[in-house]
């Protein structure tokens, strides 16, 4: 918001929400921050609005539960607008994986990973989504931006802060460089942190997508072409997941043997130990991967 | 152009792209037929600097505010050549020159996306532009709608909403989609917003509100309900649910029968050689590819 005047952060509670989460934002800029109504899908067109007149609008959407209620201004309106415009409009839908049962916390990211128009981005740490919120402030197009709670609730290490020095992206790939990998992880969001500890004692060849949307599938066919083995790790529902399509895309290309980690297709549970028993452990992690290797 | 040769180039325009529909050479297209004195009236109170916002009706909306005639047929025909490279179509046809700033298929959508540019106008370019958004009363059970007026409402924005009352939601009926003896001038009430009702077949009384009502969106929105008659289908490839005899005697509100009546005299054939001529271009043109 500092560089650019044309940042605008709206959404339901938005000056609340910087009143207690970022007070600099509220004592520098407080004629950007628009506070709406809890109407979220006024207000993702409210910020089609700011977006034709050349504003750079941030919908706090808060929980990605609530972009369900505003699935028609993203999916109809912001994708379509872009579609049709002669000069595609910076946009970003911002939403956070909750925690707290059946309506906070679904993860959804791959039913927007379908819709044509719209970038998807999932962070798995602090900085990084410092990195992607600056390059999708910078990107000619829609972006739906999600944070974790869990990911917010988990310690933050020091290499997830952000030094200062660059905002580049990290992990797009996180490579060992002494040894032949033997196994390609992919991984994103929540489900990267419970492959790190794999990583660190396994000569793995580590992929963080973070960005679901467009898809880096070349990087990942060039390292399953050295490993012949790919283990898709991911904290979404499996059915008809990006892990899904990822394996249909690298095996279309390179054979290998594929597995993958995901949530059951079940509601959330509101005790806050289930849910995170839903997703994928680093002991089924650890499981999966010795049986690839087992055949190899 | 008069306000009556506007009317007649968009009833032309339309006529011709109905026969084009008739014959299985264009899609479904939406006219106003019966409607075009609230285009009209209204654009021709603004300012060129005003913008308008607009519905999936929009073929008049986009010749009252000034657009040439070949792009936007070429637009609705699909072609390459077309105001948006013929991907908008009639339904999202927007146009920069003439600050025709989007139109939305989908009901609803065009206010809250209206309150976002009014806001922006005023609090970011601080200027003293003014937005015109069109829906239908139909629109007004939306959720979208009611959203937007509450932004609206509350924010304070120079918007004009033109609330085109046709009484009818497609081919359904008023009673399926406003309460029992509550007008949409009264569901205004409930947003604090001022409203006024026009006779919107009449194109001087729809200009002469509409030059009346703008000074006032420096204090906030409001509604224009303008009363009209529909008298086309719904959309082409749709059959009406209203009975002959009852669209006779709307006919008989036509906006363009005194417009008929004056231009028996002068430019009708003119009028009519600009349109087709901008329709055999258009309809010689290559369509539109894939992006």
């Amino acid at each position: 918001m500092a560089v650019d005047e044309s940042v605008y952060m709206l959404g339901e509670g938005a000056g609340m929400k910087t009143h207690f989460d970022a007070p600099e934002i509220e004592r520098l800029y407080p004629h950007r921050v628009i506070t709406l109504p809890i109407s979220e899908d006024a207000n993702t067109n409210f910020a089609v609005g700011l977006a034709l007149q050349g504003c750079l609008p941030i919908v706090d959407v808060i929980s990605s539960d609530f972009l369900y209620r505003t699935m028609d201004s993203i999916c109809n309106t912001v994708a379509k607008v872009n579609y049709v415009h002669d000069e595609p409009k910076t946009i970003i839908i911002r939403a956070e994986f909750m925690t707290g049962g059946p309506t906070s916390g679904q993860r959804i990211e791959s039913l927007f990973a379908h819709i044509p128009g719209l970038r998807v981005v999932v962070p798995s740490n602090p900085r990084d989504a410092y990195s992607l919120m600056v390059h999708s402030l910078n990107y000619k197009g829609a972006t739906v931006f999600f944070e974790d709670r869990m990911i917010e609730d988990a310690t933050t290490r020091q290499q997830d802060r952000l030094d200062g020095s660059s905002a580049d992206f990290r992990y797009s790939m996180l490579p060992h460089e002494s040894f032949e990998p033997i196994l390609t992880v992919v991984s994103y969001g929540i489900s990267l942190r419970h492959v790190l500890p794999f990583y660190n004692e396994t000569p793995i060849d580590l992929f963080d997508l973070a960005v679901l949307w467009p898809l880096d599938v070349d990087s990942v066919v060039r390292s399953v072409i050295r490993t012949g083995n790919l283990l898709i790790v991911e904290p979404d529902v499996l059915f008809g997941g990006i892990g899904a399509e990822l394996a249909a895309q690298v095996i279309e290309r390179v054979p290998c043997r594929v597995r993958r980690l995901g949530a059951p297709r079940t509601t959330i549970p509101a005790c806050r130990d289930l849910h995170e028993r839903m997703l994928p452990s680093l002991e089924a992690v650890k499981k999966v991967a010795t049986e690839l290797l087992v055949l190899r | 152009m008069t306000l009556y040769e506007t009317m007649l180039t968009i009833r032309l325009v339309e006529d011709r792209l109905q026969e084009m529909c008739l014959r299985g050479e264009a899609g479904d297209l939406h006219f106003s037929k019966g409607q075009e004195a609230i285009s009209v009236g209204v654009c021709a109170a603004l300012r060129p600097t005003d913008h308008i916002v607009t519905h999936h009706r929009t073929i008049a909306h986009e010749i009252a505010k000034g657009a040439e005639l070949y792009p936007l047929i070429a637009e609705v025909l699909g072609k390459r050549t077309g105001l948006n490279r013929g991907r908008a179509g009639e339904m999202h046809v927007h146009n920069a020159a003439i600050r025709h700033d989007f139109s939305f298929q989908l009901v609803g959508t065009c206010v809250p996306v209206s309150v976002g540019i009014a806001w922006a106008l005023k609090n970011v370019k601080k200027v003293e532009e003014n937005v015109v958004c069109f829906f239908g009363d139909a629109a007004t059970s939306n959720g979208q709608i009611h959203e937007g007026f509450t932004i609206a409402a509350i924010h304070k924005v120079p918007l004009l909403l033109v609330c085109e009352n046709n009484e009818l939601a497609g081919n359904i009926r008023p009673e399926h989609y406003l309460p029992p003896g509550i007008t949409v001038a009264d569901r205004m009430l409930g947003y604090g917003i001022p409203s006024m009702s026009v006779d919107g077949n009449n194109v001087h009384e729809v200009r002469e509100a509409t030059l009346q009502v703008l000074p006032q969106l420096r204090r906030g929105p409001f509604m224009l309900e303008m009363r009209t008659t529909r008298l086309c289908w719904h959309k082409q490839g749709q059959r009406d649910i209203r009975t002959k005899e009852e669209l006779d005697v709307l006919a008989e509100r036509d906006p363009l029968i005194l417009g008929d009546q004056i231009l028996k005299l002068g430019r009708r054939k003119e009028l009519r050689a600009a349109v087709d001529a901008a329709f055999d271009r258009a309809i010689a043109d290559p369509n539109a590819e894939f992006v």
